[in-house]
């Protein structure tokens, strides 16, 4: 008899189909009539076996809350609404019939009636549907901010901030560890949805585990579980998080490894727990070594960067997120100190400058300086000699300078002295016999004049 | 007359229905289902999700001139790409990574663990180990291993990253090489020149911006398709150049027909194209307008940068080129000419590393020593001679083969060899990158004790190819293209960025 109980239980899922379907046909039927007034006995047949559908639901319902051992506090409101509905039904059905019975029907309008029946079978099935996939099945696809503008609970994620000073002093387990749970596993293990049975927002969730027991082991990151199965290949069943979620970054897992392996300590700072630096270098801010200067800039117009275009030199965003603009004459090696002024439409701009193989002078040192973001400058293949060079020191992000195969006079290498954040220097193939790098400014500054040597060795001419 | 209309018309429309595909199918029955939209639709809402921002050039533009440059997503590190392929695959057991452990295991069985379940090329029963036919040192400040079978890479040791456990899972060349270029073992896909040079485009209007250089006599055994454009347009395929004769075949104007016949007979057929694009709008007609334009420009300007007789002696000494021939050292200098001249993506084909210890050449102990030392000045000479010229810092060079050698000898036919051999094998093998963005002298990843499998620091052919678009400028999980009602990408659904060979 109970497996009957429950199997009949377990159908309630595909028999509820059955009263929405009739009282829903109803009350579109009901709206379609309302003028041609031509279906109208069809109408209270289909109340009717609502009404009756909607009893074959309550029970098998009933005997499913039992059966599976609901609390009463989970169904309550499907229960009861699950009831009211039927009865409901019961009510149009004598209502669209015309019945006498019962006055107050009379006297409230078919529209009010329809529209409340509507809203009690749609909050009947809404509540069913909470039971089996979840409180928040329908609102957890939306993005987060509409989610709280819903007055749901979200997990918003939570930046690791870590920086070279303060990283000892942070937290290791508030400050690490619960982010990199929060922003990877939460969402499912949490307190409404406890997936496995497991939750992992809070130190007693950890330490509980979850359907298949401790899920850490103290000082063992491979025999806990909630490391391996991150480890897993993305593609094994096994792998967490699953398939679609949001995955860890490799040094994400690797902390959380070390964590276990420490003792999955909850208390202390990072210092305090004697972690390696090196599990927290990737947290850091990264230290973007951009070959453009580290300021906002506004953009060039459209209509400089075509003009000059126009004249042959290429003109192209660093990246399409920078303002910043690398310039090259290399399909224009015609261009002249004279051509300069084209190019002052977009100064600030300018932070990479092509102009190898054109026709420039020594003359175009004291144009230079009116780009003041210029960080990287190349004048290989011209006639520069160096004369005036100096007076680039004005540029304050200039970084390197490539003067290979240039006329460069090594006499002008004292005027780099002045240079605050210049790092490189190319000199190959200028006057100079100088041979490899040599330092400037107590090496900030690496000149590199190159003539690199492979002079022959026996084994160039040994044929096997 | 009548008839043949009618055929094309035929024909148009047969293609039409051709091209349709079951994605396009499902695409217009979901677009006609507006409850499946739905989701999009609070896509639009969230403020925070961006999408992917569109390539700033307008299409059509983009279509004129398909090789202009294009901003990447983000700042790039190199400018430029030299990708050094060693068709055949080197061992690496004899040239970076090195094994002590396998000495002792030389001419012992390989234990049955290691076989079970495995594939091989050729070798059949139970091999023997063979250990490493080189000898190897600790170079530079690094302390990275090198073989004395490239006495010259020593000197450039500390400039390069080492990837010392990549995988693959081909052991045949054609489908591995075809993984390596284009992310699939199947035909079809773009080549990694293809996509950087259809992102980036090209600097220079008068060259390519994708050229192949082949060398060793043969091309690889996977054909054009390692440089093909796939289902990109045909514009952003590899120009194959050779270093001996014609740089690019019949690039000389006939005899009789001066330069100007030649501009107003281009003129004419490029009008003729135009109307023809007005007519059925097909890109591969802009394509088809483009080439022609810039193989007119490329006629004056490829015998200039493929002329290695120009370079001052002690250039060719230091590459030891030999002009006139095809060789790697004459391509080696070459690529450092085309990067210079601001070519987007520069291939190299080296062939004949195939060692299965069959032949002499393909011998471990012989063949081997003269490939490698084919290469090691040359390789050596790019680097250095990049480095003196400020181009290193904005140019990636890329070694590798399509997968490694086995640590056991091959018994092709279960038998003794003629001479040492080794077997492909795509379980660990080592690659490294140099240039812009890299981190001079790391070394990633470990093999075993006798260098079958990584243990440590595996990564897949599609983690070198994130790591190469990372370093142009892109995030390889939005750099696609759609193609049969889909995005594509060159890491397809996987690979991740090595970052620890990132500087």
């Amino acid at each position: 008899m109970d497996v009957l109980k429950q199997l009949l239980g377990r159908l309630h899922p595909i028999i509820v189909h059955l009263p929405i379907g009739f009282i829903v046909f109803g009350l579109l039927l009901q709206w379609y009539d309302r003028k041609r007034q031509t279906y109208g006995e069809l109408i209270p047949i289909a109340y009717l076996w609502g009404g009756i559908a909607a009893v074959v639901a309550c029970l098998t319902g009933y005997l499913q809350y039992t059966g599976e051992g609901y609390a009463f506090d989970t169904v309550k409101w499907h229960l009861w609404s699950g009831v009211a509905t039927a009865l409901f039904s019961f009510l149009m059905y004598a209502k669209s019939e015309g019945t006498k019975a019962f006055s107050f029907l009379e006297r409230t309008p078919t529209i009010t009636l329809s529209i409340v029946f509507f809203i009690l079978i749609s909050f009947t099935g809404h509540k069913g549907g909470n039971i089996t996939h979840g409180e928040d099945y329908l609102v957890e696809p939306l993005p987060n901010n509409i989610k709280s503008a819903l007055g749901y609970e979200t997990f918003e994620e939570k930046q690791i901030k870590l920086n070279e000073d303060n990283w000892e002093e942070a937290l290791l387990y508030e400050d690490v560890v619960k982010p990199i749970l929060n922003n990877n596993c939460v969402s499912c293990h949490n307190p409404k949805k406890t997936k496995g049975e497991l939750l992992l927002h809070s130190k007693e969730g950890i330490l509980n585990g979850g359907e298949n027991g401790e899920v850490v082991v103290a000082n063992d990151a491979s025999q806990s579980e909630v490391f391996t199965r991150m480890k897993l290949p993305n593609d094994d069943d096994n792998h967490m998080p699953p398939e679609g979620k949001r995955q860890p970054t490799k040094e994400e897992i690797i902390l959380l490894g070390a964590w276990i392996d420490a003792g999955h300590p909850f208390e202390g700072t990072i210092k305090e727990n004697g972690l390696a630096k090196e599990l927290f270098t990737s947290f850091f801010p990264q230290n973007l070594d951009n070959d453009y200067p580290d300021i906002e800039i506004t953009a060039a117009s459209q209509d400089s960067i075509k003009i000059i275009e126009e004249t042959g030199v290429h003109v192209d965003p660093i990246s399409e997120s920078s303002n910043f603009l690398s310039v090259s004459c290399i399909n224009k090696p015609a261009f002249s100190d004279a051509d300069f002024e084209n190019l002052l439409s977009i100064a600030p701009q300018i932070a990479q400058l092509d102009l190898g193989g054109t026709q420039v002078t020594d003359a175009i040192f004291e144009k230079l300086t009116q780009l003041p973001n210029l960080t990287i400058l190349k004048l290989d293949n011209t006639s520069i000699t160096g004369q005036n060079i100096k007076q680039l020191s004005s540029l304050e992000h200039i970084k390197s300078i490539n003067l290979t195969a240039s006329k460069f006079e090594e006499t002008h290498l004292p005027d780099f002295s002045g240079f605050k954040k210049l790092k490189k220097i190319y000199l190959y193939k200028t006057k100079s016999e100088s041979q490899g790098i040599k330092t400037l400014n107590d090496g900030q500054i690496t000149v590199d004049y190159g003539n690199y040597e492979l002079p022959p060795i026996p084994s160039d001419s040994i044929i096997y | 007359m009548k008839d043949q209309i009618e055929r094309l018309i035929q024909e148009k429309l047969a293609r039409e229905v051709q091209a349709k595909t079951r994605r396009h199918f499902i695409k217009s029955c979901a677009q006609g289902m507006g409850g499946l939209a739905l989701s999009s639709i609070f896509m639009a809402c969230d403020p925070l999700s961006k999408p992917a921002k569109k390539m700033q050039m307008a299409f059509s533009e983009r279509d004129l001139n398909p090789l202009a440059t294009l901003p990447p997503p983000f700042a790039p590190k190199v400018k430029s790409v030299i990708y050094l392929h060693m068709a055949g695959a080197p061992s690496q057991l004899e040239m970076f990574d090195y094994k002590p452990e396998l000495h002792k295991y030389d001419g012992q069985d390989c234990p049955q663990s290691l076989l079970e379940g495995k594939k091989f090329a050729f070798i059949k029963g139970t091999p023997k180990l063979m250990g490493p036919q080189a000898e190897f040192k600790q170079e530079g400040e690094s302390g990275n291993w090198v073989s004395n079978f490239l006495p010259h890479f020593k000197k450039v040791i500390d400039e390069v990253a080492f990837l010392k456990a990549v995988h693959t899972d081909q052991f045949n060349h054609g489908p591995a090489q075809l993984f390596m270029h284009t992310g699939s073992a199947r035909l079809g896909r773009p080549s990694i020149g293809a996509w950087a040079t259809y992102g980036l485009g090209s600097e220079n209007q008068n060259l390519p911006g994708f050229v192949v250089l082949t060398s060793g006599g043969n091309t690889p055994d996977a054909g054009k398709s390692v440089w093909g454009s796939g289902f990109l347009p045909s514009v952003y395929q590899g120009v194959q150049c050779r270093s001996k004769g014609d740089p690019v075949l019949y690039i000389e104007d006939p005899k009789g027909v001066s330069r100007n016949l030649k501009k107003n007979t281009i003129d004419a057929i490029n009008k003729i194209n135009k109307e023809e694009y007005a007519k059925y709008a097909d890109p591969e007609i802009l394509a088809r307008i483009n080439q022609y334009e810039m193989a007119y420009r490329m006629q004056i300007a490829v015998p200039e940068v493929m002329n290695i007789n120009n370079e001052p002696e002690h250039i060719k000494q230091m590459y030891g080129v030999e002009p006139g021939k095809e060789s790697f050292a004459n391509n080696c200098l070459l690529a450092r000419k085309l990067v210079e001249d601001g070519v987007r993506f520069v291939q190299l084909f080296d062939w004949g590393w195939d060692t299965h210890g069959n032949i002499r050449e393909g011998s471990i102990d012989m063949g081997l020593r003269n490939k490698c030392r084919e290469i090691d000045r040359p390789i050596t000479a790019l680097i250095l001679d990049l480095k003196q010229r400020g181009l290193l810092d904005e140019t990636l060079i890329v070694w590798g083969g399509e997968f490694g050698r086995t640590p056991m000898q091959e018994n092709r036919g279960n038998k003794e060899m003629a001479y040492k051999g080794r077997d492909h094998h795509g379980d660990a093998f080592t690659m490294w990158m140099a240039g812009g963005g890299i981190k001079k002298g790391a070394s990633h990843g470990k093999t075993d004790d006798i260098g079958f499998s990584g243990i440590e620091g595996r990564v897949s052919v599609h983690d070198v190819h994130a790591t190469i678009l990372q370093l142009l400028g892109f995030d390889h999980e939005r750099f696609t293209y759609e193609f049969q009602g889909r995005r594509f990408r060159l890491t397809d659904v996987e690979g991740e960025v090595i970052k620890e060979i990132l500087a």
